[in-house]
């Protein structure tokens, strides 16, 4: 038998539906059944029979059959579920749209999941893969549209395609990379350049987030709190330029500040999301009872609002506590990592889900002002699914690793053994 | 290795921190501000389930019935035009032009989001329609109309009667009114803006009735202050313009007790000298100046201590209740109040009580204390002074016979104004009416003329219909 047989338990296929099964079923199944009796149709009961079983045997498939952590796989479909869930609440075809997203983003898993272990070192591939980054990023400024005060999206054969979603994935690679050989310079050069196409796309809260992954792998290495210092500084000036140079920074912020003065104009996207957490309350409204759709952009950026609208706000506490989970398994990955690029690769990853999540669940609830970027796994879009479970593929590939090295010194312990 | 591992926790710890101060930061705004989103004329969700539960019914405090939902959802209020205008401001009209009247603020108890789900489900087996909670206010609907026959026709202000013993607000008004069951268009274009709650959202120079505050503030900072003394000349020059007192009084040689009975404006000019800004501000900020207020019945603007401009002409005017100062009546009337109280301030209530259509209670009352402004020693001594304000002062409009009563007028200057505004505040210094009051009307004369004969009415009826 070979490894790879072995891996698929080909000779002894057990299917066993373990409770993360039964949960991940019972929760979108009661869902779903209410989402069809009160707008009932030949497609929602199709859904209601199809979705929960499609979920299940995704979870069950990916942990027992590809050997996926359990807890990791079971939080990534929760979410997934979660996002399909709220969009079909209010529209049944982008919530379809959504599942094509989802499943395009598990074979996409799988592969980075496989990728980390083959990956020797980018060497001859840097060169390529970062003019191949930048060549993406600066697509949408040549051809792309402006959206919401962001030229961030291309269109291609039709579909909306976000390059700096992909481009995630590429450069927290090249970045682990270029840093576990301590080639510091050139890490920082490239985040320049790529920030400077973020800056004329005038996507600032991308620019963020890899901005701050940029730091926090540069701190991983280096441990330098003069780093930090001098980030945080960065980060003053770049707010304050971003300030007094973009009008829709001024805009951000005054409304961030007191969103009740203008609460029919610029206001009205932060006050309708007050008012939807407080219409839900600890409990929510219950699934179909709210009317969180007068948000806009309740598909995509403020998703979460229409989760604590409907589910309550301990529900929305219990979300966040998923993306904690991620974290963890990176601390894992880390502590037990042999190879610097192994232990530095999760930790971006990982990082770059957390810090989105904090960003976008930040600005839902005006904490800090409102930036454009999507909620991992839960929002609507194809390019944010995608880089998502591409950086989770990153995560799951280290856990493999770990576990292929614990196999390795078990074996190793045996042969001791036996000699 | 082990620097990236000890890094990478560092790390994750960090982020774990941000994620979860989410939660706290959601958590905090939610409980603080949850009811006044909720609450807002923003909101379209409580259109959405309006058509599916009828609102709850208001009372008063002696159950008499202040709004209603007849069969066809028309919300219908108390019978009598006078006391439905008298009420309008604190109950809201259902239109919400009043923002954050009881109809608004208290939604959460009318639409009976307090409901358990045990209770929704019942309704719903038995047929019944779903109707939210009644609720009970602390208001006195006689009361309020009494006052509302004694305010000056066509006169803007506010008038507000606190219990200062439990916060109890038994009137809230603003003058000028509308009729909720009928607004007009005149109502909508009105310049004066009859939907505008003065009482609890208009912000002014208090004039005289802040010398109380000066006067708490000399008790809590200067060592000789039952014996001071100042020399009132008739005019004190500060700078580039000259303090002066009502009518051009000269008082000559006068005790500070004196002072605030005629209400002497150079010695206390003086007097707010003497304690400087730092003291003055500190003694404010205890009186709830300056404080975000977030009380859990009524929506009430923020009072605001001036911050620019320190000059000793500016101090010695804030002293006298001049200046920039920005304070609420319902902000005086708690001053008054908490003097009452043996220096405790309350915080004020609508609510009494609210009950679901089982008749179990959601609700019930209880008196908060909102802070401690003075000792008890120096709340009485404040309180004989302002006895002494209406026994033989300049608020003896407001004298009761066989009732101890208290108080200070005000009269405050307004640029663009022919008349001063007239304030009156003051209180029943007796355990069995324990009541405090405001009484403002703007561009009207002084405060002993004006409001002060209206708070003496006030405390009459108190007196024979509100005794405990």
């Amino acid at each position: 038998m070979t490894q790879f047989e072995k891996r698929l338990n080909i000779k002894t296929l057990k299917f066993s539906f373990t409770s993360y099964e039964m949960l991940l079923f019972l929760f979108y199944y009661s869902a779903f059944f209410l989402l069809a009796l009160k707008k009932p149709s030949p497609e929602a009961f199709l859904w209601v029979l199809g979705f929960p079983l499609l979920l299940a045997i995704c979870n069950m498939l990916f942990r027992q059959a590809l050997h996926f952590d359990p807890v990791l796989i079971s939080a990534v479909n929760f979410l997934s579920g979660l996002g399909i869930l709220m969009i079909s609440r209010f529209d049944l075809r982008l919530g379809t749209g959504q599942l094509f997203n989802y499943i395009s983003g598990m074979i996409l898993l799988f592969l980075m999941s496989h990728f980390v272990k083959i990956f020797r070192g980018l060497k001859r591939w840097s060169f390529m893969l970062g003019l191949l980054s930048l060549g993406l990023m600066a697509l949408p400024i040549l051809f792309g549209r402006e959206i919401n005060g962001a030229k961030a999206w291309i269109n291609v054969l039709g579909i909306g395609f976000q390059p700096s979603e992909i481009v995630k994935i590429f450069y927290v690679i090249i970045l682990a990379s270029l840093l576990s050989e301590k080639r510091y310079f050139i890490a920082a050069f490239f985040l320049s350049l790529v920030l400077g196409l973020l800056l004329l796309q005038k996507d600032l809260g991308t620019a963020l987030i890899y901005y701050a992954v940029t730091v926090i792998v540069l701190f991983a290495t280096s441990g330098s709190v003069r780093l930090l210092i001098g980030a945080g500084l960065g980060l003053l000036v770049g707010s304050y330029g971003g300030y007094t140079l973009f009008k829709h920074v001024k805009k951000r912020f005054r409304i961030w500040i007191d969103p009740w003065a203008d609460r029919d104009g610029a206001g009205y996207q932060i006050v309708q999301t007050l008012i939807a957490i407080a219409n839900g309350g600890l409990w929510g409204t219950g699934l179909g009872l709210g009317n969180a759709n007068v948000i806009p952009e309740h598909q995509t950026d403020f998703i979460f609002a229409v989760i604590l609208n409907e589910f309550g706000v301990i529900f929305g506490v219990f979300v966040i506590f998923l993306y904690l989970i991620f974290l963890f398994r990176v601390l894992f990955i880390v502590q037990n990592a042999e190879r610097k690029f192994i232990a530095l690769l999760p930790l971006a990853a990982g990082s770059l889900i957390a810090i989105q999540a904090f960003v976008i669940i930040g600005g839902n609830i005006k904490l800090i002002p409102l930036t454009g970027v999507t909620l991992p796994f839960v929002s609507y879009g194809g390019s944010s699914m995608l880089s998502s479970m591409g950086l989770l593929g990153i995560i799951q590939g280290g856990l493999f690793i770990q576990q292929a090295n614990l196999n390795h010194d078990i074996s190793l312990y045996e042969m001791g053994e036996n000699l | 290795m082990k620097m990236i591992t000890r890094n990478a926790r560092l790390i994750i710890a960090c982020l774990s921190v941000m994620l979860l101060s989410l939660i706290f930061f959601g958590a905090f705004t939610w409980i603080s501000f949850g009811n006044r989103w909720f609450s807002s004329s923003a909101n379209t969700y409580i259109k959405k389930i309006q058509k599916n539960i009828i609102p709850g019914d208001i009372y008063d405090r002696n159950s008499n019935l202040l709004a209603h939902s007849n069969k066809q959802g028309v919300r219908i209020y108390h019978s009598d035009l006078e006391t439905r205008q008298s009420m309008v401001h604190a109950l809201g009209d259902s239109k919400a032009y009043v923002p954050y009247g009881a109809e608004s603020f208290m939604s959460n108890y009318l639409y009976g989001m307090k409901d358990s789900y045990f209770d929704r489900l019942s309704a719903a087996f038995k047929g019944l329609g779903r109707k939210g909670n009644d609720i009970r206010l602390s208001l006195d609907s006689n009361l309020s109309k009494y006052i509302h026959t004694l305010f000056p026709k066509n006169q803007s202000g506010a008038v507000i009667v606190m219990n200062y013993q439990t916060g109890e607000i038994l009137a809230l008004q603003s003058y000028p009114d509308f009729d909720p069951e009928n607004i007009t268009q005149s109502n909508l274009m009105d310049p004066m803006k009859p939907f505008w709650n003065r009482a609890t959202k208009w912000v002014s120079a208090p004039g005289s009735t802040f010398k109380l505050i000066t006067y708490a503030s000399a008790l809590q900072n200067l060592q000789d202050t039952k014996s001071l003394r100042f020399e009132c000349s008739g005019c004190l020059s500060l700078g580039d313009s000259n303090i002066s007192d009502a009518k051009k009084a000269v008082h000559g040689n006068i005790s500070l007790f004196d002072a605030l009975k005629v209400s002497c404006n150079i010695s206390f000019a003086q007097l707010a000298l003497r304690l400087g800004d730092q003291a003055l501000h500190n003694t404010a900020i205890k009186f709830g100046i300056g404080d975000y207020y977030l009380f859990s019945d009524l929506v009430v603007e923020n009072s605001r201590y001036p911050s620019q401009n320190r000059t000793p002409k500016e101090i010695a005017r804030t002293g006298i209740g001049q200046s920039s100062l920005l304070i609420s009546p319902i902000n005086m009337c708690m001053v008054a109040s908490s003097i009452a109280n043996e220096g405790v301030m309350m915080e004020p209530k609508l609510l009494l009580q609210a009950r679901d259509s089982f008749g179990h209670s959601k609700f019930e009352f209880e008196p908060k204390v909102y802070k401690q402004s003075l000792s008890v020693d120096d709340a009485k001594f404040l309180s004989n002074a302002m006895k002494a304000v209406v026994e033989t002062g300049t608020g003896t409009a407001a004298k009761v016979s066989g009732l101890e009563i208290c108080g200070k007028t005000g009269s405050s200057e307004i640029s663009g104004q022919k008349e001063t505004n007239s304030w009156f505040v003051g209180f029943i210094n007796q355990e069995e009416i324990p009541y405090a009051l405001c009484v403002v009307v703007e561009d009207s004369g002084s405060g002993g003329t004006v409001a002060a004969p209206i708070a003496g009415s006030i405390f009459r009826y108190l007196n024979s219909h509100l005794k405990q």
